[in-house]
Order: C-alpha cells, then sequence, then structure tokens
C-alpha cells in the first residue's frame, strides 16, 4: 500500500488517516456500503442501450452513474483511512473479497427483477443512511448528508415503477412476483451485522445497531406491499454470511468491471 | 385493485413537452419533449432529458394533450392591414410634418447644447 501524498496536508487530511480514532470500524462499514453502491451501480449500468424505453435508458443509466459516483466518493474515504487508492479498492481484490450484500449478487435479470432489486436495496439504503446523517465523524456524516439528497429521486423511481408493475395484471405482475420470490431471502442482507457495529455505536457514528434497522425498514415497506398485494421478503437466511459467499453472476461482473484494470494493472488511463 | 392513477390494462405512452428555465428570473422556454406513461416519469424523464447535468434550475412538465394549439391563419395572421400596431408603422415625424404644413407653423428650431 503506498501514501501518495501530492498535495500538503489540509483539514480532512488531518482526519482522514489511518490515525483517525475508529479506523477500523469506519473501515468496515465504508467497504461495505461502498461495495453496494459499486456492484448495483455496475449492474444496472447493463441497461445502457437496451432498456425497454429510451427515456428508460437515460434514466436508468443516469441512476447507475449516481450509484458509481457515490460509491467512489465512499471508496475515496476509506482509501484515506487505509492509505490506499480509489482504483486498489475498487479492482485490485478477488471475487470473494468483495464484501456487497446478497442482495445485490443476483444478475441483473429482466426489468421487473431490476426493479425489484432496485426499490428493495433503495429503501434499505435510506435506513442506513439515515442512521449515520448525524454521525460524530464529519467526513461521513457530511457525504451522507449529500446521499440522502440523491437517493430520494432514486426511490421516486423505484416506487412509481414497483406500483405500475404491481398494479399492471399479467405479465408485468407476474414478473415482479417472480422476482421478488427470488430476491426475498437476501432482501434484508442489506442489514447484515458488522463486527465493527458495537464501536461504531459508542462512538456515535451509527445510531442503532442493523438488527434494528432491519426492523425499521421492514416496517417502512410494509404499507406499499400491503397496498400492492405484494408478500413481504421473509426473514434472511444465513444471517452471518451476508455479505459473504458470491456467486458465479457476481464472478461474472467483476470479469467485466476488472477486464479494464486487469489487462495493464498501473495504468493510468 | 383500481386505487390511484394507475391503470390495470396496460398504460399508453403519451408525449408530455417540457420547458426550462435556465437562470433565476429566466423565462420558461421550450427544451423538447419526452415520452412517458405517467407525470411522475414524465417528470423523471424530463429531468433526465433536459437537466441531468444540471443545466437547468426549473422545469415544467406539460401533457401535450393539455396544451391549446393555436394555428388558425384567421386569428394568427388576418388579412386586413395592422401594420399600424407595430412600431415603424406609424411614422409620427410624418404625421407631425403633415399636421404643421396644415396648420401653417414653422418646425421649431432644433436646441443645441
Amino acid at each position: 500500500m503506498t501514501t501518495a501524498r501530492r498535495r500538503p496536508a489540509t483539514e480532512l487530511d488531518r482526519v482522514l488517516s489511518p490515525d483517525t480514532p475508529h479506523a477500523t470500524a469506519l473501515a468496515e462499514l465504508l467497504l461495505a456500503m461502498a461495495d453496494d453502491e459499486f456492484v448495483i451501480g455496475f449492474s444496472d449500468s447493463e441497461w445502457t442501450g437496451i432498456a425497454p424505453l429510451l427515456e428508460e435508458d437515460v434514466a436508468m443509466s443516469s441512476l447507475a452513474q449516481d450509484e458509481l459516483g457515490h460509491a467512489a466518493a465512499l471508496y475515496a474515504l476509506l482509501a484515506g483511512l487505509t492509505g490506499t487508492t480509489v482504483d486498489a479498492i475498487a479492482y485490485d481484490r478477488e471475487p470473494a473479497e468483495y464484501r456487497h450484500c446478497r442482495l445485490l449478487d443476483h444478475g441483473r435479470g429482466d426489468w421487473a427483477m431490476t426493479i425489484a432489486r432496485r426499490y428493495l436495496y433503495d429503501s434499505a439504503d435510506v435506513v442506513r443512511l439515515e442512521a449515520l446523517v448525524a454521525g460524530s465523524w464529519a467526513p461521513l456524516a457530511e457525504l451522507v448528508g449529500k446521499l440522502i439528497r440523491e437517493e430520494r429521486y432514486h426511490r421516486m423511481h423505484a416506487e412509481t415503477w414497483l406500483e405500475r408493475l404491481a398494479r399492471t395484471r399479467g405479465e408485468p405482475r407476474d414478473r415482479l412476483l417472480t422476482a421478488l420470490a427470488t430476491l426475498s431471502t437476501d432482501a434484508g442482507t442489506v442489514f447484515t451485522p458488522l463486527a465493527a457495529e458495537p464501536a461504531l455505536i459508542e462512538a456515535g457514528i451509527m445510531a442503532a445497531p442493523f438488527t434494528t434497522l432491519e426492523t425499521e425498514w421492514r416496517a417502512s415497506i410494509e404499507p406499499t406491499f400491503a397496498a400492492l398485494g405484494l408478500p413481504m421478503p421473509e426473514p434472511v437466511s444465513d444471517p452471518g454470511r451476508g455479505r459473504l459467499d458470491h456467486g458465479d453472476a457476481f464472478r461474472w461482473l467483476w470479469g467485466e468491471f476488472t477486464m479494464v484494470r486487469r489487462a495493464d494493472p498501473g495504468a493510468s488511463w | 385493485m383500481s386505487q390511484g392513477s394507475a391503470p390495470d390494462a396496460a398504460p399508453r405512452l403519451e408525449a408530455w413537452e417540457v420547458f426550462r428555465q435556465e437562470k433565476v428570473g429566466g423565462s420558461m422556454t421550450h427544451a423538447g419533449s419526452v415520452m412517458a406513461p405517467d407525470a411522475v416519469l414524465a417528470a423523471h424523464y424530463a429531468r433526465e432529458m433536459f437537466s441531468r447535468r444540471q443545466e437547468s434550475i426549473r422545469l415544467w412538465v406539460v401533457r401535450r394533450a393539455d396544451v391549446v394549439d393555436l394555428d388558425d391563419a384567421d386569428l394568427l395572421q388576418p388579412p386586413l392591414d395592422r401594420s399600424f400596431k407595430k412600431p415603424g408603422g406609424y411614422v409620427m415625424r410624418d404625421k407631425l410634418a403633415a399636421a404643421r404644413k396644415q396648420s401653417g407653423q414653422a418646425k421649431p428650431r432644433q436646441r443645441s447644447g
């Protein structure tokens, strides 16, 4: 790991180094969040050029870019804490080393699958972000404040599509129900407990443990699911491993997003 | 289950016209159109097409079907001369010269300084 400092130290650097209090705990949290955003962003970007509607092609590509931007910002905080670079974190790991949640291991699938996954992920992400927005470590709290403002827009899109698919009898609703069934026992993996939680809560970085946040999340989506006659996601299967055991779909995605990097490691583009 | 605005039948796409405002106090100018099945998605798409690079500070999104369209030539381009309504269609200098001539008044000396 190299520490490349090409500019004078700023105020931010003083709180963004391996010497930052709780750096290890923050690193675990940031890696999980950043990997989540990176994987869903990359996955959804696969719709570019083939989305069902021209306007949706632009909208979905834009959403995917937003997620990748969020990932980059979170990786940047992590890079500061661990003394490495964003690219090294994003691209130089083996598939098993990524810490995104199992919900996002599923392939892009059809439009209903993408919408179902976006809805489940975005509704969970907002609960997680709300628990971090008033945290004691300023760089993360400030970033989370910005992410919440952008995520409002993502949720608007996911909600309107969920409703549209759920209310249209026949193929749209059937495909949505199939997608929700496939994702059901992985939906809550966004809230996989982290070893760092006690330290983060004690430090005032996180407002509540993930088990509490998962309960909040389920309560938040219940009215929508009830109104649309959709089955609620089931409890997570094997919750301790919710960010591990990434399968073939992710391995394929990893091959795609590391292809350029692996072609010439260390090159600048 | 027919609550809200979403129908149970396959929704139809319709055209929405988008107007954008570049800066505070500027006029809403026509930017283009998007196809969408409802107002929520129309707003979403309008933002994507006409402000995803933060080029607008305000958007109006209107169903094309709600726009009152006027193209009646009798209304907009009626046949009788109306040039008097335009600047330059009623030349004061000529009217004033004719009035002075009629009343025998001389043109006042042009003031200097």
